[in-house]
């Protein structure tokens, strides 16, 4: 028989049970492969002793590494384009899905129309604190329905200013003076339209109520089956990163969300989902104090993570938002129909700065 | 090797795999790098595309010891090592020679990474996939290889090493 490859040899000093006994009982009684197997003891007890490591790690400060580690990729890939996907998680997400629903609904004073009829505008922002309890509490969209995406968000690099005003047909604000820390030339990112539709369903919230152990109120009249659809962009956006990928500074406009119904008494719709059971009342009651034009888009803020104050930018009442480690600061406002946000690394006196010194 | 990363989502069972492996990515890197220090940066950069990956669980543990041998050799190759961590290992990894008359010394250790380095990679993988402890079915499918060929390939890169280390040593 002919001998068993240098591989075979090697797999016997190994797992010998994975070596035919043809093979083993050959080698066993051959003097040739047993010098050749002696030799594969050799090479291999070698360069085990080589390659050989006796460490102890510590597990739980490499995890803390690590954990550190993925929050700052978190960050490096904030600039990234948000994917489809993402925007579907996003209005699965509570927080973004009960706002959808009040934005539609809040105070909007427009009646019932058979054909897809404006009903809110956001001419300004208004924050709205939400404690990590509320967003526990806060029930899903599809709570109250069905959400349909009409069309979806669509973002991408675009080559240079001039190519993103065109693919958006927004402005792109100049930045008169960049911040100190920040500099070069900007990438810029535009997006399309987003549209979702949304069909409230009575049967649904009911379940969705039964299931605290709550009963639905009876509905109005007119809003079981009733449509809305929610509008917001497009958009642009510039931005400047640090060397580590950090975004250090972002200006970005878009087209101001819009909602249009298919047909409700928007009061009596607003006053009845602000009493649904699930919503928590700290929400509630902060929504049920806008004014009831349906030209205020609540701006969700986590009490634990930013604090929000006002300000003015241009003429235009802006909302700063400051991240309570002082590390980040964003200022964004509504000017005929479109939003522009400032945020970055950096201070909110300086978010204000680059703020108001935008060139239209 | 893996599918792309899900964008911004970390996966769940990213901590329970970090504890059950990170000791071992650690000692993957270390057979490569020969130092604790780099031997943890490895396994930090494997853990965070881990993480952002969709590995199934019940492949991580071929993968990230895969990730880990390539990722330290690209550091070998790459010559990001720095001497000041070469010399400074010296306290800190115990290097054992089990083996009579071999005693490795900081300037074998040395040599061993460089005869690594000129390894083919593939042969590099799988020799230190099998003196980490995976079996030959294991670096069979991390590799590619049908389990057959490991023994092959094992031996090969063990064979080359010992002539490298020799050829050094004889013209010393």
């Amino acid at each position: 028989m002919r001998h068993p490859t240098d591989g075979t040899l090697r797999r016997l000093l190994d797992e010998p049970a994975g070596v035919a006994d043809a093979d083993r009982e050959h080698v066993a009684s051959c003097p040739v492969c047993l010098p050749a197997l002696a030799a594969a003891h050799q090479d291999a007890a070698l360069t085990g002793a080589a390659l050989d490591v006796e460490l102890a790690v510590d597990v739980d400060t490499a995890w803390s590494r690590l954990t550190r580690a993925v929050a700052l990729d978190g960050r490096r890939r904030l600039p990234a384009p948000p994917p489809a996907r993402r925007w579907r998680a996003a209005l699965r997400s509570p927080l973004i899905a009960v706002l959808g629903v009040v934005a539609l609904l809040t105070g909007a004073s427009a009646a019932a129309a058979a054909d897809w009829l404006q009903i809110f505008r956001t001419e300004q922002i208004a924050p709205v604190t939400i404690t990590q309890a509320d967003l526990v509490a806060l029930p899903d969209l599809s709570a109250y329905g069905t959400v349909e995406i009409i069309q979806d968000v669509d973002v991408r690099e675009s080559a240079d200013a001039a190519a993103a005003e065109k693919a958006t047909g927004l402005s792109v604000p100049r930045v008169g003076e960049l911040p100190r820390g920040v500099t070069g030339e900007p990438v810029y990112r535009v997006g399309g339209r987003v549209s979702v539709a949304f069909t409230f369903s009575a049967e649904r919230a009911a379940e969705t109520a039964a299931a605290i152990g709550e009963t639905l109120p009876a509905p109005p009249p007119g809003l079981d089956g009733s449509r809305f659809r929610l509008n917001a962009g497009p958009g642009l956006a510039a931005v400047w990163s640090e060397a580590r990928g950090v975004p250090a500074l972002i200006v970005a406009r878009a087209v101001a969300p819009t909602a249009y119904s298919s047909g409700i008494p928007f009061e009596t719709a607003s006053d009845y989902l602000l009493s649904l059971p699930g919503l928590p009342e700290g929400v509630a009651s902060q929504l049920r104090g806008f004014s009831g034009d349906g030209t205020t888009l609540p701006l969700p803020v986590p009490a634990g993570q930013l604090t929000s104050s006002t300000a003015d930018v241009g003429g235009a009442p802006a909302t700063v938002l400051t991240s309570r480690d002082g590390v980040l600061a964003g200022v964004v406002w509504v000017d005929d129909g479109v939003v522009t946000t400032v945020a970055g690394s950096l201070s909110a006196d300086e978010v204000l700065v680059v703020a108001r010194g935008l060139r239209p | 090797m893996s599918t792309p990363p899900g964008r911004g989502a970390v996966r769940v069972d990213l901590e329970q795999v970090f504890r059950s492996a990170y000791p071992r990515v650690v000692a993957v890197a270390a057979r490569v790098l020969g130092s604790r220090d780099e031997a943890e940066d490895v396994a930090q950069e494997v853990f965070l595309t881990f993480g952002r990956s969709s590995v199934p669980a019940g492949e991580a543990r071929g993968w990230l010891s895969v990730a880990a041998a390539h990722t330290a050799l690209n550091h070998l190759r790459s010559g990001r090592r720095r001497a000041s961590r070469e010399e400074a290992a010296g306290g800190n990894d115990a290097v054992c020679a089990d083996v009579a008359e071999t005693v490795v010394t900081l300037d074998e250790r040395r040599r061993v990474r460089a005869a690594l380095a000129r390894l083919p990679r593939k042969q590099a993988v799988a020799l230190v996939l099998r003196h980490s402890g995976l079996s030959y079915a294991e670096v069979a499918a991390a590799l590619d290889l049908s389990p057959g060929s490991v023994g092959t390939t094992v031996r090969r890169a063990e064979s080359a090493l010992r002539k490298e280390l020799n050829r050094h040593a004889s013209s010393d």
